[in-house]
């Protein structure tokens, strides 16, 4: 399967914008000229190979950015990485193609089909405009995918038409043929492929076209085609420079969304996950980088999960200055089990979200603030239950309790209740000073609620309300 | 011509619609575990992921016993949370209602907006069966915001507002009235369903609430304990007999608190 990234230097450049204003990658050497345009630049008249003062005239608003090969060349390491979560077999094919070989993932996947929705799907959260198509030798994939006419997934086994039927400028793609070759092939009256392959081998091969024989039989399987594999890095490293600087953290977060898609490729290819993470957020100008360590306390390769995370640490982090680019930054990939897919139910999902609330809550409102309630073996009221830590539970056979308690009781008038039953006599806590001596009765109260209210057994013996049936 | 009289049931089906009955069939709900409720929720039961309005005034009037069938189905790995109640939810009370208390999470924000946040995070994180919030001033952005969180999280938000929150608009799918009526029975007032209004106020006999109304209070009466006593003194370490030796030996029979004939002192616990 070939996936094509069409232009991955103005890609590299484009997959953080939102907008769509004309841009243009410029090459200063050896002289000006336009190198890539994007989509707007293009229908405004921009072309490839333009001297830039001729594309300024056609639109004077015309962005323009550098050309800078290795950010290409770096979006196809990243789509390489990412790709490692479908099949070990990734090679990059410069300058905009990353192969796979897929045949042993199908049944996996559940199908050709399946696997090209679910790339197609991925590559569009990764940001990145792509090619996709399918064919049993790579050659013949990436020629027919970049010319859009790779064959029905359900036919791709007779490739050999669709593959004769291409034009011949088709043959220089990835296979070393020159353009003195092409241009030989067009002269002497070669349309497409099926013309060129009943060409007389050796014949060719005197007029310097060693090469075209050698494609041929490369594209259409006669001989084999090794690749060398993309060896996925050791630390992760992906950098998305800003199109236009900005502070917003929505768009940063939408950014990094797409960072982590990378990321978690990477890991699911390793079968691996990461506690910890560090995005960097660059500046413009010399201002010093902020850095951002995000700890997932468990290692963990869900995106969605890391993007929550980040989000909370993002959320307080104070951006001094507008962003210039995003950095994410992984180490250590601590060996994660693949989770056995349950046939039920969710519940290893709900018990890590489940897990991951808990952490979350706790980490932004203070471990204080987040409770958990237990039984104590003791007959007064408010030792009995409170806020600890779950222990093992005690049977307790006291009598009526209410649900609501109150922290502090209540002095209450006594002829506002209707005593309902009771009493219920307490004492207890000589040990510790704070001893109590009560009457605990049910009584309605003027407005119908049940309350559970107590008498002082002391001087002056007074009433209090201590709870709600609620 | 001659004009026939037919009635409206013979029509083909669907082509009418009678303002007594629901638009569409909902989804059906979780039963609420009291009948007379589930028939008169659309869907047969409390909506699944929804927001739950529950308006009332008076704390002690069943509020609680409402959801304690919902509450007691809660097991593990999922969550019950309890965001900002207004007391200490009573430990000793939940364990002998039945409800799990190693998965009740009792949250106590500092700050108005962090009880909006923990409750939305606790609806969307899909580990949580329900979702209980003790806050009156919400506007309409954050009852739109938790209503949102309620349906994609597919989890219920029992939402208990103080009653004059009922002149405020509420994207909420369910607006009950909580109030007690004379003899103590809980009354539900459906102030809002997806389905016909509802007119009548609903009464629900809560468990364990029914008891008999006895004479109003007497100072005089009150001073002679009733039914029962319990005399305890706790010490950890130490078996029931011992402890009843050693209460008999160090502090003695009472004569100021004379026991009932026959009852003998008790070790609760």
């Amino acid at each position: 399967m070939a996936l094509i990234l069409p232009e991955p230097a103005l890609q590299a450049k484009l997959r953080g914008s939102t907008d769509d204003a004309p841009l243009a990658l410029v090459d200063r050497h050896p002289r000006t000229v336009v190198v890539a345009a994007n989509r707007s630049a293009l229908a405004a008249g921009v072309f490839p190979g333009q001297p830039l003062a001729g594309a300024l005239a056609m639109t004077p608003a015309l962005r323009l950015a550098d050309h800078d090969p290795a950010q290409g060349v770096a979006l196809l390491d990243e789509v390489a990485c990412w790709a490692g979560r479908f099949t070990p077999s990734v090679s990059v094919d410069p300058p905009d193609c990353v192969l796979l070989e897929v045949a042993a993932s199908l049944r996996l996947f559940g199908g050709l089909t399946a696997l090209m929705d679910r790339i197609r799907r991925g590559l569009d959260e990764l940001g990145v405009e792509h090619l996709c198509g399918s064919a049993p030798t790579p050659l013949a994939a990436r020629w027919l995918t970049r010319a859009d006419k790779a064959p029905p997934v359900a036919e791709s086994r007779q490739f050999g038409a669709a593959l004769d039927a291409l034009p011949v400028a088709a043959l220089a793609d990835g296979s070393g043929v020159d353009d003195g070759v092409l241009a030989l092939l067009h002269a002497i009256g070669c349309r497409n492929l099926a013309e060129v392959a009943a060409l007389p081998r050796d014949a060719l091969a005197r007029r310097q076209g060693t090469r075209v024989g050698d494609a041929l039989d490369r594209a259409f399987g006669r001989r084999p085609d090794p690749r060398p594999m993309h060896v996925s890095p050791s630390r992760y490293h992906a950098r998305l420079p800003l199109p236009t600087p900005s502070d917003r953290r929505d768009t940063l977060l939408f950014l990094l969304r797409r960072l982590l898609a990378g990321l978690g490729g990477w890991l699911a290819a390793r079968h691996a996950g990461v506690d910890r993470l560090q995005i960097v957020l660059e500046h413009e100008g010399r201002r010093p980088e902020t850095a951002l360590e995000v700890l997932a306390g468990a290692p963990c390769r869900d995106e969605q999960r890391l993007l929550l995370l980040i989000r909370e640490h993002l959320e307080r982090l104070p951006i001094a200055a507008e962003v210039d680019a995003l950095r994410l930054e992984a180490a250590a990939p601590v060996p994660l089990p693949a989770l056995p897919g349950d046939f039920f139910d969710d519940r290893q999902a709900v018990r890590e979200n489940a897990e991951l609330l808990l952490a979350r809550l706790r980490s932004r409102l203070g471990p204080a603030a987040v409770r958990r309630l237990r039984v104590r073996p003791d007959h007064r009221p408010e030792h009995a239950g409170g806020p600890d830590e779950p222990g093992p539970q005690v049977e307790s056979t006291v009598g009526a309790r209410p649900l609501w308690l109150l922290p502090r009781p209540e002095p209450i008038d006594p002829t506002r209740l209707t005593l309902l039953d009771g009493p219920e006599r307490i004492e207890s806590g000589w040990w510790d000073e704070r001893e109590v001596c009560r009457d605990y009765y049910l009584a309605r109260g003027r407005g119908g609620s049940l309350l559970w209210v107590y008498r002082e057994l002391r001087p002056p013996r007074g009433w209090y309300l201590h709870g709600y049936f609620g | 011509m001659s004009v026939q009289a037919i009635s409206l049931e013979q029509l083909p089906a669907g082509q009418i619609w009678r303002g007594a009955r629901f638009a569409a069939p909902p989804a059906a709900g979780r039963p609420s575990g009291f009948a007379a409720l589930d028939a008169v929720l659309p869907g047969g039961g409390w909506p699944r992921g929804a927001l739950i309005e529950l308006l009332g005034e008076e704390p002690g009037i069943g509020e609680l016993s409402l959801l304690l069938p919902q509450m007691r189905q809660v097991c593990a790995p999922h969550w019950l949370v309890w965001v900002a109640p207004p007391w200490t939810p009573y430990a000793p009370a939940l364990a002998q209602a039945g409800v799990p208390l190693d998965r009740l999470l009792w949250i106590a924000p500092e700050r108005p907006q962090e009880v909006r946040w923990a409750t939305r995070q606790a609806l969307l994180s899909g580990s949580c069966s329900l979702v209980l919030a003790w806050q009156s001033e919400l506007d309409m952005a954050a009852l739109r915001r938790l209503q949102l969180a309620a349906e994609q999280g597919g989890t219920p938000l029992f939402l208990f507002r103080r009653r004059r929150a009922a002149l405020q608009p509420s994207p909420a799918t369910l607006r009950l009235q909580l109030e007690v009526g004379d003899d103590g029975e809980l009354s539900v007032r459906v102030l809002k369903r997806r389905g016909p209004l509802l007119a009548a106020p609903l009464r629900l006999a809560l468990p364990d609430r029914g008891r008999p109304a006895s004479t109003r209070f007497e100072a005089a009466a009150a001073a002679t304990p009733r039914r029962h006593r319990t005399r305890a003194r706790f010490r950890p370490g130490l078996s029931a007999e011992a402890l009843a030796a050693l209460q008999h030996a160090v502090v003695g029979p009472d004569p100021a608190r004379t026991r009932p004939a026959g009852e003998a002192a008790r070790i609760d616990g």
